[in-house]
């Protein structure tokens, strides 16, 4: 063999030896996984497959559906991903877009016959407090007295979704709704605005720029240097003048405000009012996502999308193959716990 | 036993670290083996107690050949070690820890059905070496001398006829120093040998037999103890051709009617068991006040509360005639105050983030924004430069540097730019002479421009030749201020062990410091 053809051959075994090689092995692994999957669910497998991907990819109604549920994957991930930078780890993005549903929700609820340049902000701002309410709570728990974040994000997020469920059973419901737990239908101003005559609404969009702005932040600035400074040593960050106690707060009610943000859109836009069963565990889908993505923001944005195609996809399996709706989430437990230890399974053997 | 090291050559990459070294140890004899740090002696004796296998040469042990993979072989040869780093079981009581170290007999053996316990025969050494010290004492609340001292029993109780020890007095106060030297000449009289690994010229002149001078991994000489000076060894180790420039210190004289730039008043503080009370100092611009103290007795705690890292229970810091720290407040760091904290790589370095982040950190409230990094990075370059960081690369992570490495950076960046305060915790420690000089002479020439320095150091030897007073810590409280012209380490010693000074008649003559270059040696 010459030289010239040795080369490229090389060179691509060395970019299998890497990054690429890695997830080449993880979506080999999960499709395959996936088709054991449903071949043990006695169907045909191949077509099912097939079927699953123009589900979430296939055609433009599709794929805006995708979008949908992308908003409050990728809004949710951020908020763990921001105090994962710190060295924390919060599970409570599901608690906090909760939050930011009920105070947005009493935005509306207090402001309901204003006009919509008036309500919108007013429900945004509402949301964002909210959430991050929810963010500063263990924020300050953790400073203020060590409680890990992790397990009051965790048990804060029972308390997030059972206030929902206490306000739309209770002092918010429509008594016109006929027994059915939910709020009074928002107003044309409390809408969010969406695009293309779709679902797909403003909530991408913050969630995108936030990515963004927060990737820069994190990554250029004083402040995100700071970040990692605490993280790395707060003793060192203390001496050089950095607060890790208020840049716990920061990254919590950041965190927060953002995931609020998410409840708030599925409020408005998906639901059009408060109700029970607001968002069918979009934080702890968020909270995989960030973890799958490294906490890298700009990664976050792709792998939020996939995982949106995951779920609008399993709606259509429930339709077309009659799967329980569970099946999405055994998909998503699979690809998580396929990443997870591909990842770390690749990472031992380039050690070696 | 007698051993005999034939032509031993080891490299580490590029590096020749001991280039055909032939050395005889000889039952009864104590054997200094000196040099620099890096010269090549902890890793010659390393492979003696098989830790490494030597690329070339043989040792002879009693005339034959023999090879020791292990340290498990080098011990059932009766070879023993004493690290610089111990080994020890903090949350264990002493005699725990000796008996964990302690070679079980089998279970079936008679000793093992009769004797539930080896209790008596493992403290036997340490009723000798450390009369004071209780068995049941955890190891977490012993000074870092009975720590050393613990490992030193721990290796005599497995009955070493050769016992090397790796710079065993570098966190001994003197009169403890004193004691093991003692010591070591009993072991040598009972016919075992000693091997001392040593920089310091004391331990030498105090109980080595021998000499072995290494430098740069090479051996340059062999001379009986009494045939030699301090000052010829010094010259030996450090060759001739590196001789260094005095260390200058401004005379006390010149700022002592200077009003104190900053000024310590009636500092208390407390962290879990540690606390420091009733600390009292005033220090001039341009003043060197050294610290010293037996580790453990409240320097860190000090330096912590000085520079705001811990809160004060009761008193304040002032610089200029403005408050810096106080108990009415909550603690704040500075730009004006400048911390070398002791084990930079654990308590002054983000170990994941690069050398130019690290550095940047000293002036992190100055950074813009989006701080621009090629002026950072140029600063980084500089300090690598003058204080020869190796590896030479900004963009390394602080972590891929050695704990000596890292300790230079630490010490240019906080030099750097001015300052009203330099708190520095154990500069030099784990640095060779030449790194060790370049340091001080930064250092004092921090304090020449007006920096009050507050010095905390374990090296005697160094506080009394640079410090203009030394303040000895004992139990968290100051026991005793010296200048360093008019007392001997003995004074100091006994100020660290919280000994009462003796009548000043009864003082034993004045030991002179010797010439700086010595001192700059040790």
């Amino acid at each position: 063999m010459t030289n010239a053809t040795q080369l490229p051959v090389t060179l691509g075994l060395r970019l299998l030896r890497g990054p690429a090689g890695a997830v080449l092995v993880m979506a080999t692994i999960f499709v395959v996984a996936t088709l054991a999957f449903f071949a043990i669910n006695g169907r045909e497998a191949v077509s099912l497959f097939q079927e699953m991907v123009m589900g979430a990819f296939g055609d433009s109604y599709s794929f805006s559906e995708t979008l949908v549920k992308t908003a409050p994957i990728l809004l949710t991930a951020l908020a763990v991903a921001l105090p994962a930078r710190l060295g924390l780890i919060s599970v409570g993005g599901e608690g906090q877009l909760y939050l930011g549903a009920l105070f947005g929700t009493g935005a509306v609820l207090a402001a309901v016959d204003q006009p919509g340049w008036i309500l919108m902000p007013l429900m945004l701002a509402g949301a964002m407090a909210g959430g991050a309410l929810w963010g500063v709570i263990p924020g300050l728990l953790k400073t203020r007295l060590g409680v890990n974040e992790t397990i009051s994000t965790l048990l804060l997020n029972y308390v997030g979704i059972l206030l929902v469920s206490f306000v739309v059973h209770g002092p918010w419901k429509n008594p016109n709704s006929l027994g059915w737990p939910a709020t009074i239908e928002f107003p044309a101003g409390a809408i969010m605005p969406q695009f293309f005559d779709t679902r797909v609404h403003m909530g991408l969009v913050f969630g995108i720029v936030a990515a963004i702005i927060l990737h820069i932040l994190v990554t250029r600035s004083r402040w995100g240097l700071g970040l990692q400074v605490s993280r790395s040593n707060p003793r060192v960050g203390a001496t050089a003048g950095i607060s890790y106690e208020r840049n716990v707060l920061i990254v919590m009610a950041v965190g927060g405000l953002l995931a609020g943000l998410a409840g708030i859109a599925e409020a408005s836009v998906i639901q059009n009012r408060l109700q029970d069963g607001l968002a069918s565990g979009y934080g702890m889908t968020g909270f995989l996502v960030a973890w799958l993505a490294g906490q890298h923001f700009l990664r976050i944005i792709p792998l939020s999308v996939l995982m949106g195609g995951l779920l609008a996809s399993a709606d259509s399996l429930q339709l077309y193959a009659q799967l329980p709706k569970a099946s999405a989430d055994i998909l998503q437990a699979l690809l998580f716990i396929i990443v997870l230890a591909v990842a770390s399974l690749w990472g031992r053997r380039r050690d070696i | 036993m007698n051993i005999q090291l034939y032509n031993i050559t080891k490299r580490f990459g590029d590096v020749t670290a001991n280039d055909g070294i032939s050395l005889d140890i000889r039952a009864g004899e104590v054997v200094a083996l000196l040099g620099e740090n890096g010269a090549g002696k902890s890793t010659l004796m390393k492979m003696l107690f098989g830790l490494y296998p030597p690329d070339g040469g043989a040792i002879l042990i009693n005339d034959r050949e023999t090879t020791i993979e292990s340290p498990q072989k080098a011990m059932s040869l009766g070879i023993g070690m004493v690290f610089q780093q111990f080994n020890l079981v903090p949350a264990l009581s002493v005699l725990d820890n000796l008996l964990l170290a302690y070679p079980k007999s089998p279970f079936w053996t008679f000793r093992r059905l009769f004797r539930t316990s080896p209790r008596k025969a493992v403290l036997t050494y340490l009723q000798e070496l450390a009369p004071g010290l209780a068995p049941d004492t955890l190891v977490r609340d012993l000074s870092v001398g009975q720590r050393q001292l613990l490992e030193l029993v721990k290796v005599l109780n497995l009955d070493a006829k050769v016992l090397i020890l790796d710079e065993p007095t570098s966190v001994l106060p003197p009169q403890e120093a004193e004691r093991l030297w003692g010591l070591i000449r009993k072991l040598a009289e009972a016919g075992r040998s000693v091997v001392l690994i040593t920089h310091k010229m004391q331990d030498v002149m105090a109980c080595a037999h021998r000499v072995v001078v290494m430098r740069a991994g090479r051996m340059v000489q062999t001379i009986d103890r009494k045939q030699c000076t301090e000052s010829s060894l010094v010259s030996l180790m450090m060759g001739d051709s590196n001789q260094r420039s005095a260390i200058e210190v401004t005379p006390r004289e010149a700022f002592a009617n200077r009003p104190p730039r900053i000024s310590i008043r009636d500092l208390h503080a407390r962290h879990g068991a540690q606390s420091v009370e009733n600390i009292r100092l005033d220090i001039a611009p341009g003043e060197i006040l050294g610290v010293a103290g037996v580790s453990g007795n409240g320097q860190h705690l000090l330096a912590d509360a000085l520079v705001g890292l811990t809160p004060l229970a009761r008193g304040e810091v002032i610089i200029d005639g403005y408050l810096l720290q106080s108990a009415s407040r909550p603690p704040s760091t500075s730009g004006r105050v400048s911390y070398i904290p002791e084990q930079p790589a654990v308590n002054a370095v983000a170990a994941d983030l690069s050398l130019t982040t690290n550095v940047a950190l000293s002036h992190f409230r100055h950074l813009s924004f989006f701080p621009a990094w090629a002026p950072e990075e140029q600063l980084t370059r500089n300090i690598i430069q003058r204080y020869q960081v190796r590896p030479d690369n900004p963009a390394l992570a602080a972590g891929q540097l050695s704990g000596g490495n890292l300790q230079k950076l630490v010490v240019g960046r906080e030099l750097e730019g001015d300052k009203d305060l330099i708190v520095a915790a154990y500069p030099t420690m784990g640095l060779d002479a030449g790194a060790a000089h370049d340091i001080y002479q930064a250092l004092f020439a921090k304090a020449n421009e007006g920096a009050a320095v507050l010095w905390i150091s374990e090296d005697l030897d160094d506080l009394m030749s640079y410090a203009h007073r030394i303040a000895v810590l004992q139990g968290g409280r100051i026991s005793g201020i010296f200048d360093p012209r008019e007392c001997d380490r003995l004074d100091i010693g006994r100020a660290m062990t919280g000994e009462p000074q003796p009548a000043r008649t009864q003082r034993p003559p004045e030991q002179k410091p010797a010439d700086p270059r010595v001192r700059a040696a040790s």
